[in-house]
């Protein structure tokens, strides 16, 4: 390497598409994650001045999971501005009347409330399945590892492996199963 | 000697009002409206503004630890290694470089930090120590960093 090219850093400020998988991850810890890459908090050149940021797709957010009984028991505030306008929404009727609402908001709250906020969020895509626009998804290059492992669920096994599975005892004739 | 009462009921602090006032009016000088021509605006405003002055000069300093710290552990995310094996590494082998340095050479020579990071990490290597704190969250595989050798083995496979 000549000393000319030590400190070349090609594409520095370029814009990089990331994509995550929201099933089975839990939206306020993904958040932190997320927002590391919004902000640009995973670059060296980082300054809070320096629009450094990337974009983030996040796919899957209808496959959020809350922990506990969070579902029914986070509310999320809103007021009209009216005398009266106060309302409370449990985590599972926002998530009903808007599957991407619930990381929107655990994104947008992870991050500092400053004027750069909003313009920040403007980098963020959530899709509540799978199916993405062409035009977003050719940009993405790099996928976020999801913070915990999706758990396989048994009736979406086939059955010939349940089948094959080694069984420590059967249960008996007059067992009734739940 | 402390006059109690009689240099208090003057009104007139002295002849060099003028240039008392004039100290105030120049650190005024770039306000706007009233605070910079009313003398008992201008000196309250001027007050509060030497007040931040001084709170900001600690302020600043931590501001910069703040984002040295920021970028010194991004950059060691790219070569996954904790800024806290990096500091335990780099201290092992005896390279006392600080954080200014290190964000420096993290963001300005990133070849040069590669090399810190894989020096700090033979280090840990050779000497058997284990850092714990990438195992907070559990990946469902047993994952330890100093094993992920990516770049290696892309080197490796693409001969």
């Amino acid at each position: 390497m000549s000393a000319f090219k030590r400190v070349q850093q090609w594409a520095t400020f370029a814009r990089t598409w990331h994509v995550f998988d929201c099933k089975w991850q839990d939206p306020y810890d993904s958040a932190q994650v997320i927002k590391k890459y919004l902000m640009g908090l995973h670059k060296p050149i980082y300054h809070p001045t320096n629009d450094c940021g990337d974009v983030v797709v996040c796919i899957n957010s209808r496959d959020i999971a809350l922990r506990g009984d969070e579902w029914r028991k986070r509310a999320y505030f809103h007021h009209t501005g009216y005398p009266g306008g106060a309302s409370w929404t449990l985590a599972w009727e926002l998530h009903n009347k808007d599957p991407t609402m619930i990381i929107r908001k655990a994104i947008y709250r992870s991050m500092k409330g400053n004027l750069q906020r909003r313009h920040t969020m403007e980098r963020l895509f959530i899709f509540p399945g799978e199916d993405v626009p062409q035009d977003i998804m050719q940009n993405v290059t790099n996928q976020i590892r999801q913070l915990r492992l999706v758990p396989t669920r048994l009736d979406h096994i086939p059955e010939e492996e349940v089948q094959k599975y080694p069984k420590v005892m059967d249960y008996p004739q007059d067992y009734v199963l739940k | 000697m402390v006059f109690l009462s009689i240099a208090n009921w003057v009104r007139s602090r002295g002849p060099d009002e003028i240039w008392r006032k004039r100290r105030v009016f120049k650190l005024a000088a770039h306000y706007i409206g009233r605070r910079r021509n009313c003398y008992s605006v201008a000196v309250r405003n001027v007050h509060r503004a030497l007040v931040y002055a001084t709170k900001a000069r600690q302020l600043k300093k931590q501001d910069m630890i703040d984002l040295w710290n920021t970028r010194i552990t991004a950059a060691c995310e790219q070569h996954n290694i904790t800024y806290y094996t990096l500091k335990e590494g780099l201290d092992r082998s005896n390279i006392m470089l600080d954080r200014k340095s290190l964000s420096d050479l993290a963001a300005w020579e990133p070849r040069t930090f590669e090399c810190l990071a894989a020096v700090a990490k033979q280090k840990i290597d050779y000497d058997g120590f284990i850092d714990g704190t990438d195992r907070k969250q559990p990946t469902g595989v047993n994952l330890n960093l100093k094993d992920v050798m990516l770049e290696a083995w892309l080197k490796e496979n693409k001969k």
